[in-house]
């Protein structure tokens, strides 16, 4: 009896012992809390690179996407010949210099979407203000030269709380402005711009009546548009509780009167 | 620290609301006096966080709380397949079914106060660790919170009476009545899972409206509660509960069967062992449908999230779920084709074993071959891209799924070759009807590799779509061939009864390994499952302040794990003997109609093996 017990024994922790000394093996990444932090105004372009690194590798889980090219641009190496993303962010966007470029980027990422790839996740609202800009420095040192510095910083605590800072419910009832704050265009296209993964709607309206664009809307796992079904259960369910009434008859209207 | 300020009136509501909390979670004195004092003053203070000595706050609620969930799937997985093998005993007029399921019912039994006790141990620690968040959660579910108790009482006394009364009420109605005993089981037992689940999904996918700054108050009740992963949960974890259920009670009859002293013993065991690990493995096949959709709902419900879980630092974690995943297969497939040695018959099926462990080998190594693994530069220029040149190829999804597609088609063949094995068709088409079942096989394996490939050449949203057909093109062939296998043998010669109890000791260690092996799994699922809300007590509504708010890597989670699967085993090991002690007496002097071998296959197995 006693031999049984110690095989089973055996058996039960030698199981146990392999399977923690496998998940022991592979390479150990931990996620990190992002750290809180607080830079003088005369903040060294190093101390910001540094926290931005570590932001970058760690709690921002950046890396999950960008570090593999294959998800969202390869922001560490080359990518598509172009270089380095601290060497091609100042003429990504004509008018828009590196670090204008890579903190609307961060901030407004639907505006920013490269071709090719679906629009950023990075929900910048669960950022402070220096764990932004400390982003932007450590991409800039990556082939660029630093131009983040403290004065940023503390423009961004003067101007309401910041791009990062938790923000409320929008109010706008522009279409336009809405069809942005919601990241629509990170599936649908209009007037050139935006992904082809929905339904276009440069002239959604002469396709859709009112109703169904409403309810397209609300539900939009009820019913798939003509030739997306393999999209069905994409977009999100929540615009019921995120738009007001008022955002979505102005969505609705205005998607209606796009013939 | 978490500061509550309130104004006098508002803090005679709050100080009801806090006493009303404290009395359901039971806090303790020290709590519930800092909330009496609301009332008298304007200011109540409550620490965020309490302290336990090393390990730490984390590792205490860690394994409190994945120790209870263990025994809680234990009790309420046994339930669901104890009132199916009693109907089986009931309209089959098969005793020995019914002698079965009141064996799992007595091991349901003893296990349950377990549950309870590290239930308790879980909830003191929330109190006394996470007052805040305990605090939180208390005021947005309290009304659920009583109805989990009622439910539990009610739960407790249906197994009471479900046990008690096997004997008393055996027979016409009220062995009906006993067996409808067993469903309301299974209704109370699966209510109060839904109502913990809601609690800790509600943690991982908070309404959208609900935000940092929204009093608890404020929150609506039904949306928190059937929040966007509460349904996948609820189907994720009942399944789950079936397979882990089945594995446990496998590797209870595998001990049984070890120690054994008597033939008829040996019998009943081996064959109550074959039992556990048919409906372990046939729940598990069907298991990754319902993470599939889990994990879709998680992608819904916040992108990032779902990044996080499967590309971000827990992308590693789903190569040791496959090896594991991999080791579940072989074992299970291990475990028929050495009881095939006890079947008359089987030896004409021998050949095919050694194919369909090459299937199975080469499906576990390409599902785990990695793939979109964080990397950093210097890795990325060891590899020289952002991919290894050869096994890159392997890892992506297509060929992960035709492995395990793969790998399911093969299990099921097991199955059948299994159910067979000493069977000989005399119906006139019989050779026809099984030749239709290998087309049926190789169509299906055809189409899995199909879209296997062709996945190579579109799109990842069109790729994800494949799969849909992979596995329903599975899922085809494993119906129709069982509804042909039931034709084609309808009338069957026997080649031999199995000889229950004539099973090599080494088929028994292999379902201890897959006890264990699903235990561990569980264990790890939950890492994933609660570690993919970072540094969130409440994904982005409540932030873990404590020194333990780092998500850990993989190696310490796993250590984590095995202490618990550690402690779970030794406790289960320690109730089922303790039962044993119990039952002694009974198996000496068992009812006439609950003898096993009244049953052809359980005819007295030769002595030994």
């Amino acid at each position: 009896m006693w031999q049984t017990n110690l095989k089973i024994l055996l058996i039960v922790l030698g199981t146990l012992g392999l399977y923690t000394w496998v998940a022991s093996s592979i390479p150990q990444v931990a996620s990190a809390v992002p750290e809180e932090l607080t830079f003088s105004g005369d903040v060294s372009a190093d101390d910001l690179v540094m926290a931005g690194e570590q932001l970058y590798a760690g709690a921002g889980t950046c890396v999950a996407c960008h570090g593999l090219g294959t998800r969202a641009p390869n922001l560490l190496t080359d990518h598509a010949g172009e270089g380095t993303i601290g060497q091609r962010c100042g003429s990504r966007v004509s008018g828009l210099d590196c670090k204008a470029y890579l903190l609307s980027s961060l901030t407004e990422p639907a505006s920013f979407v490269v071709d090719g790839f679906p629009e950023m996740v990075f929900q910048a609202r669960t950022f402070s203000d220096a764990q932004i800009w400390s982003l932007v420095a450590f991409l800039q040192s990556l082939g660029g030269e630093v131009t983040v510095t403290g004065d940023d910083l503390e423009s961004a605590g003067d101007s309401a709380e910041g791009a990062s800072a938790p923000a409320g419910p929008s109010q706008t009832t522009d279409a336009r402005a809405l069809l942005q704050e919601n990241s629509c265009l990170g599936c649908h296209a209009i007037d050139g711009s935006g992904a082809p993964l929905g339904p276009n709607f440069d002239d959604i309206g002469g396709a859709r009546t009112a109703a169904q664009i409403r309810n397209g809307i609300l539900d939009p796992n009820a019913d798939a548009a003509p030739g997306f079904d393999a999209m069905l259960g994409v977009m999100p369910t929540t615009f019921g509780q995120s738009l007001s009434a008022t955002q979505l008859e102005a969505m609705v209207t205005f998607l209606a009167a796009r013939k | 620290m978490i500061e509550i300020r309130s104004p006098k009136g508002l803090g005679r509501v709050l100080s009801l609301a806090a006493a009303t909390t404290a009395l359901m979670a039971l806090i303790p004195a020290d709590l519930l006096a800092q909330a009496a004092e609301a009332g008298s003053q304007s200011t109540v203070t409550i620490p965020a966080y309490g302290s336990f000595p090393a390990p730490g706050n984390r590792v205490a609620i860690w394994i409190a709380a994945q120790v209870h969930l263990f025994f809680a799937a234990f009790v309420l997985g046994v339930p669901m397949f104890a009132v199916v093998a009693e109907a089986i005993g009931i309209f089959g007029k098969e005793t020995k079914y019914d002698k079965l399921a009141k064996e799992f019912t007595r091991l349901l039994l003893v296990s349950y106060s377990a549950t309870a006790i590290w239930g308790a141990i879980l909830a003191f620690g929330l109190i006394t660790l996470y007052p805040g968040l305990w605090s939180y959660l208390a005021r947005i579910f309290a009304p659920s919170m009583w109805v989990y108790v009622s439910l539990f009482f009610f739960e407790s006394f249906t197994l009471y009476l479900y046990y008690y009364g096997w004997e008393r009420w055996h027979e016409g109605r009220a062995k009906l009545m006993h067996w409808s005993l067993g469903i309301l089981l299974n209704v109370w037992g699966t209510a109060v899972m839904f109502i913990a689940n809601s609690w800790l999904t509600f943690m991982m996918s908070p309404p959208a409206d609900v935000v940092a700054d929204t009093a608890p108050e404020m929150v609506k009740f039904w949306s928190a509660f059937a929040n966007a992963t509460w349904m996948p949960i609820n189907i994720h974890r009942m399944i789950a509960n079936v397979v882990f259920g089945g594995a446990i009670v496998g590797a209870y009859a595998a001990y049984r069967f070890l120690t054994s002293k008597t033939d008829e013993e040996r019998a009943h065991y081996d064959w109550m062992g074959y039992v556990g690990n048919m409906i372990a493995i046939g729940a598990l096949i069907v298991l990754p449908f319902a993470g599939y959709y889990l994990g879709r709902e998680i992608y819904e419900y916040n992108q990032q999230m779902g990044i996080t879980m499967m590309g971000g630092f827990m992308s590693w974690l789903w190569i040791i779920q496959a090896f594991l995943i991999g080791v579940l297969f072989l074992a299970g497939n291990y475990y028929l084709w050495v009881g095939m040695g006890r079947i008359p018959g089987a030896e004409r099926y021998q050949p095919y074993t050694k194919w369909m462990l090459a299937v199975l080998v080469l499906g576990v190594i390409v599902w785990a071959t990695p793939h979109s693994m964080i990397a950093d530069r210097d890795e990325l220029a060891a590899m020289g891209g952002t991919h290894h040149p050869f096994l890159g190829v392997l890892g992506v999804m297509s060929a992960k799924n035709t492995a395990v597609n793969l790998m399911i088609l093969t299990t099921f063949l097991s199955f059948l070759l299994y159910r067979r094995a000493n069977k000989r068709a005399v119906v006139p088409w019989a050779r026809t009807g099984t030749m239709v079942q290998t087309v049926i096989f190789v169509l299906a394996a055809m189409i899995v590799l199909f879209y296997g490939v062709y996945g190579y050449f579109v799109t990842a949203i069109v790729r994800i779509g494949f799969s849909v057909y992979q596995v329903l093109a599975v899922l085809a062939a494993m119906g129709m061939v069982v509804a042909l296998d039931i034709m084609i043998m309808r009338g069957a010669e026997s080649y031999g009864a199995i000889r229950w109890g004539k099973m090599p000791p080494r088929s028994q260690y292999a379902l201890f390994i897959l006890a264990v092996t699903f235990t561990w799994l569980m264990g790890l699922m939950g890492f994933a499952r609660s570690g993919i809300r970072q540094h969130w007590h409440i994904w982005e509504v409540m932030r873990d302040t404590s020194e333990f708010a780092a998500t850990p890597p993989l190696g310490y989670a796993a250590q984590v794990i095995s202490l618990c699967v550690v402690i779970f085993l030794g406790l289960v090991a320690f109730i089922f003997w303790v039962g044993s002690l119990a039952e002694k007496p009974i198996m000496s002097h068992p009812r006439e109609d609950s003898l096993p071998p009244t049953d052809p296959r359980l005819a007295p197995a030769p002595t030994g093996d």
